[in-house]
């Protein structure tokens, strides 16, 4: 087990981003679904040690990351890309793609072909000596991803990873994932259901910092049928039924 | 990625497809790899290696390296600003060093935050090289850098011994105020002004005390509370460093 | 974008057209060296072969025989690799130069193999009366009045297309190699730093 989220509760004065989260994830690539707001940045920030958790347990490779040195250690074998990366406009992607990969204690030896590998996987290899600032958003967004896997991670964390990705990119993306899952634990934040579908092996699916769904794709298809859900794939139609049905269950507890 | 191609279904991504042709059992992607990984690396200068055995850490002497008040650009305009003040104060006899080399301590001071972690601000707290570790050296290392102009540009102005190294003191308060506000607000803008304009306050005070400008940087009764108030400043940027920000 | 512009560029500085000429000249290379090389050796020789190109892009000579060029960093690249591996490495027979050639070395013998059996293409293809002689004589090694006989034709027919097959190809073989000499004497210092 990569990943075992035991009760995990992160609170931001009143509010409950995060509210009782219990999770274990092994390799693989795990599909997190959600409206926004539903919690699926802060949960995957407590997964990349950004931000500590209120309550509960969390552990992460075997380890707790409260602690400075099994922290330190996480990080060196963690991958993540946030929602929303900044970026160095007079670096260039190999540059980017190094210096985090640096971060990351990677040992200096291995960093140039790390870097030069994870610039080809993600297709950036003929900018690779292009600065950041000519870079469209989808362009930035890959190089975000690069600099995710650059470093062999077992966890990889990635919010809205297909953000301005046209569709040939996000299929060479799902080749990606479906890579690292045969090692590592991928998790996908991302509220595009279809990218779901097609990579991920499990699912969960999060409403206001809970997951009212953890399952196959299938099973959350399945879900939807004949329940006269909105959408227009069957794996919609199963996230809003699934939806529907947690949030009657919250309006008829109040 | 060494592992042997396992067959893709996306030639636009497989790393085989992308270079066509060739015997089977020939890796032309682990060939092409092995070639861009020489042709885009960057050599680290020779700084930039010191620093990482000093520091024990490539990563963080990158990082301190891009330290924007770090770079060439910044480093001449501070040498150009006390060497202005140097001359000055050879001229008019005004210690116009000490009164400098705090403000632009602090200006630097609060680019040490500033865009070279900013930007990738989330990103950098996930690093194993810790942003605060980052931060640290990055302030330690633009403090001593400023401070050694300073008493250079001091000592070259001939101004007396007590006004030479007096203005470390507060020099270290106004770094610290800098370095608070530019955490507690993420922009070292703010740091900056916060910085100048506490320093700004300071001196005219002292004046308004004293009947001198220097009143701030010579009189000995201010060791204490400069002392005191860099130690609070740098407790609210270790704190500031500390609490992520961000809902959901 | 053809050859001779994109080294100019690759002599810029340029890594995206060294990229596309890798991409166009990386997999034949790789199938001439695989006739002399294992797989694994001809990723390390083209490997070497790519780097020596960047640095010395400087040295070509835009003319058109930018094929030329590179295989003959590359033979280069392959000779130094197999000089250091060892005799052990050597296992293929020197091979008989079609034009008289005595390859002293057997680093350069393995590899004028490998050139042969690229330049033999020019022959025409298989069956052809000039390849079969070819084959026959100079690869199979059989005297001419047994390949008279196997092809259904008159031994004086033979010694004639034999002797036009040697003109080709020592032709062909002329062309390539005048590339690679006078590069050679230029880029030499160059590319031989990328072992």
């Amino acid at each position: 087990m990569n990943i075992e989220l035991t009760e995990l509760t992160r609170r931001f004065g009143r509010t409950r981003a995060v509210d009782g989260v219990s999770l274990q994830a092994g390799p693989g690539v795990f599909g997190l679904l959600g409206p926004n707001g539903a919690g699926k940045t802060s949960l995957l920030r407590t997964m990349a040690t950004v931000l500590p958790p209120t309550s509960g347990k969390l552990r992460l490779l075997g380890r707790d990351p409260g602690g400075y040195g099994p922290r330190r250690e996480i990080r060196r074998r963690l991958g993540y890309l946030p929602q929303s990366l900044g970026y160095y406009p007079g670096f260039t992607v190999a540059e980017f793609v190094e210096y985090f990969g640096l971060l990351k204690d990677m040992p200096p030896g291995r960093v140039p072909r790390a870097v030069a590998v994870a610039i080809e996987h993600v297709g950036l290899g003929d900018k690779a000596r292009a600065k950041l600032r000519t870079l469209s958003g989808g362009m930035l967004r890959r190089a975000g991803i690069a600099q995710a896997i650059v470093n062999e991670p077992e966890l990889l964390l990635l919010d809205e990873p297909t953000a301005g990705l046209d569709p040939e990119q996000r299929v060479a993306f799902r080749g990606l994932l479906r890579e690292f899952g045969q090692r590592s634990t991928v998790i996908v934040s991302t509220h595009l259901v279809e990218d779901v579908g097609a990579a991920c092996t499990e699912v969960a699916l999060m409403d206001a910092g809970k997951i009212v769904f953890h399952g196959t794709p299938e099973e959350l298809t399945a879900r939807g049928e004949g329940s006269g859900a909105a959408g227009d794939a069957p794996l919609e139609r199963g996230y809003s039924a699934v939806l529907a049905a947690a949030r009657s269950v919250t309006a008829a507890r109040a | 990625m060494s592992d042997p191609d396992t067959g893709r279904d996306y030639p636009a991504a497989s790393r085989r497809g992308r270079w066509g042709g060739g015997p089977p059992d020939v890796d032309l992607g682990r060939v092409w790899t092995g070639v861009a990984a020489q042709v885009w690396r960057r050599e680290p200068g020779w700084l930039e290696r010191a620093a990482g055995r000093l520091l024990r850490s490539p990563g963080l002497a990158r990082a301190l390296l891009t330290t924007p008040s770090l770079l060439v650009p910044w480093l001449i305009a501070s040498v150009v600003v006390l060497g202005a003040g140097a001359g000055a104060t050879l001229g008019t006899g005004t210690p116009y060093v000490a009164l400098l080399a705090p403000a632009v301590a602090g200006a630097g001071i609060a680019y040490a935050y500033g865009p070279g972690i900013d930007p990738a601000w989330e990103l950098s707290q996930s690093m194993a090289v810790s942003d605060r570790m980052v931060l640290l050296v990055r302030a330690l290392a633009v403090f001593g850098l400023n401070a050694a102009l300073g008493l250079a540009a001091s000592a070259a102005s001939g101004a007396a011994v007590a006004i030479t190294f007096g203005w470390l003191v507060p020099m270290t308060a106004v770094c610290a105020l800098a370095l608070a506000a530019a955490t507690l607000a993420r922009s070292a803008n703010v740091g900056v002004v916060a910085g100048l304009s506490g320093w700004a306050i300071t001196v005219l005070g002292g004046r308004v005390a004293d009947g001198r400008l220097t009143a701030a940087v010579t009189s000995a009764s201010l060791v204490l509370p400069y002392l005191l108030f860099a130690a609070a400043c740098g407790a609210v940027a270790w704190y500031a460093t500390r609490i992520p920000r961000g809902t959901s | 974008m053809d050859d001779d512009e994109l080294i100019a560029r690759v002599a810029a500085g340029d890594d995206t057209a060294l990229r596309v000429l890798f991409s166009r000249h990386a997999p034949w290379l790789a199938a001439r060296l695989r006739s002399v090389l294992s797989a694994a050796d001809v990723e390390d020789v083209l490997q070497e072969t790519f780097l020596a190109v960047w640095t010395g892009a400087r040295g070509y000579r835009p003319e058109g025989l930018a094929g030329g060029w590179v295989w003959g960093i590359a033979r280069r690249q392959a000779a130094l690799f197999l000089r250091r591996r060892g005799p052990a490495a050597l296992v293929l027979p020197a091979v008989v130069a079609a034009d008289g050639r005595h390859a002293g070395d057997p680093a350069e013998a393995v590899l004028s193999r490998a050139e042969i059996a690229d330049a033999v293409a020019v022959l025409g293809p298989e069956g052809s009366p000039d390849r079969e002689v070819w084959q026959l004589m100079y690869v199979e090694d059989r005297p001419v009045a047994e390949v008279a006989e196997l092809t259904g034709v008159p031994v004086g027919t033979v010694k004639s297309r034999a002797h036009r097959a040697r003109r080709r190809l020592r032709s062909a073989l002329r062309s390539s190699e005048r590339v690679q000499r006078g590069r050679a004497a230029e880029d030499g210092r160059a590319t031989e730093g990328g072992a």
